[in-house]
């Protein structure tokens, strides 16, 4: 799809001579917005950063291989480099111990960026509502899209990488830093602060009767009547 | 109307039952003689640091042994001739709860027999302490850190006793005892903070951080290593 099919009016009109948009007798410029063009360069060039840590992971790789091809979004160049990525594709569990690499690589992609929290497990701890586990990668990080499923099959992620297209197609470049802003004071600490973090992980389901088993430690006389002590 | 049946759901309403309380974990031991040959054997020379035996699984012989007297039993079960245990499977833990004591359990099996045999060492909570294997096993060095981070269990003389899953300065305790809160003993905004105030660089010694550069100088490196190890 070249740039003239989607400018306003064509672009493509052809003369009376039946020549083309750059043969003789066409104009050989075109006017359009900067905001139109730069927008459209990024949404078709999103070259994802992908940060397997689990099933996620193999449903992503089924994504970008034929049968599903991501290439077709221009996001071909799976980038294992945060240097030279776009989005970031958080697809797994994420537990505390690996949350400061995660927010590193975030630290290390330039701006412009987005991030895409595939599953259930990223966007919510999923059934991890245990003590190793980060209970939604968005108290690391900011998130853009959150991909549901368990893991979401390989359209459930396309939809999402759309959805992320959709988003910078409303950027405007004049808003830029409205849009991107990212304090320099901020790098490797948590997005949210503790009352989101407190109000995003409460414990839910089964997890929420957890602690009662745990609560304070064995009595004596328990201990004293097990035979087997 | 009839009773209507129990569903999943109501489990989720009832909570977690416990059921560790009175269940005692199995104690089923095997009176008289055993079929597999390594149980006589340790009998006889060890005696009372022999405290039971059992077969689980149907043919999975099982040993409960004297802790204090671990090291020796392990060291005369991989190097008496007609024991020659040399593959450590497995170390692990079970704590069963209610003040019980936390079992270490050696998953051993000799190559040259082909017989497997399962020892477990039954530690009182107030001294989690047994001799070090690592020595023996270098398999066990790991499995070993394993349960000491999981389970607290302290393994003397062993060269190199670090968190092994866990984070280093992981402050809450040990996850797998069964006093520990299944989400862990600090708030999740205090779990953020100090998760993403790790030095990632610090989980890896300067050895391992070295590892990284070009195929070429990793392995002119391994091949360094391998002269000075052979050179003593």
């Amino acid at each position: 799809m070249g740039l003239g099919d989607l400018l306003p009016g064509g672009g493509t009109q052809k003369s009376e001579g039946g020549l083309g948009m750059f043969g003789s007798g066409s104009p050989t410029f075109l006017t359009t917005k900067i905001d139109f063009v730069i927008n459209w360069g990024r949404r078709n060039s999103l070259w994802p950063m992908p940060f397997g840590t689990a099933c996620c992971a193999i449903e992503m790789m089924a994504a970008a291989a034929s049968n599903f091809d991501l290439a077709r979004f221009g996001m071909e160049r799976m980038s294992f480099s945060p240097r030279q990525a776009d989005v970031l594709i958080c697809a797994g569990r994420v537990p505390y111990k690996l949350a400061p690499v995660l927010r590193r690589i975030w630290d290390q992609m330039p701006q412009p960026k987005w991030c895409v929290s595939m599953g259930a497990c990223a966007s919510s701890g999923g059934v991890f509502d245990v003590y190793s586990m980060v209970q939604g990668i968005d108290t690391i990080v900011p998130v853009d899209v959150y991909v549901p499923g368990c893991p979401p099959r390989p359209e459930g992620l396309i939809y999402g990488l759309m959805m992320i297209q959709e988003k910078i197609r409303e950027e405007s470049f004049t808003r830029h830093f409205e849009h991107r802003a990212e304090d320099p004071a901020l790098v490797a600490l948590a997005k949210a602060n503790e009352a989101e973090i407190v109000g995003l992980t409460g414990p839910f389901g089964n997890s929420t009767q957890q602690d009662k088993l745990s609560e304070g430690f064995v009595p004596a006389d328990v201990r004293a009547e097990d035979p087997s002590a | 109307m009839t009773e209507r049946p129990l569903s999943g759901l109501d489990a989720v309403e009832r909570g977690p039952l416990p059921s560790d309380l009175g269940a005692a974990p199995s104690t089923t031991s095997i009176e008289g003689e055993s079929d597999h040959p390594s149980v006589a054997a340790l009998e006889g020379r060890f005696g009372s640091a022999i405290l039971r035996h059992s077969v689980s699984a149907g043919d999975q012989t099982v040993v409960w042994i004297d802790p204090a007297k671990s090291l020796e039993i392990l060291t005369w079960l991989k190097e008496d001739a007609g024991q020659l245990y040399d593959m450590m499977s497995d170390v692990t833990g079970v704590d069963y709860g209610n003040g019980r004591p936390v079992e270490v359990v050696y998953q051993m099996y000799s190559t040259t027999h082909k017989h497997a045999i399962r020892l477990r060492c039954p530690l009182p909570l107030e001294a989690l302490q047994i001799d070090s294997v690592a020595g023996l096993w270098h398999s066990a060095n790991w499995l070993e850190r394993e349960v000491y981070d999981l389970f607290g269990v302290t393994f003397n003389g062993h060269p190199d006793l670090r968190r092994i899953l866990m984070p280093q300065d992981y402050a809450e305790g040990h996850p797998l005892r069964k006093d520990f809160p299944l989400r862990g003993r600090f708030s999740r905004a205090e779990q953020t903070r100090r998760a993403l105030a790790q030095d990632v660089e610090r989980f890896y010694g300067t050895e391992e951080l070295a590892h990284g550069g070009t195929p070429q100088e990793v392995a002119a490196r391994a091949e360094r290593a391998d002269i000075a190890e052979a050179e003593g």
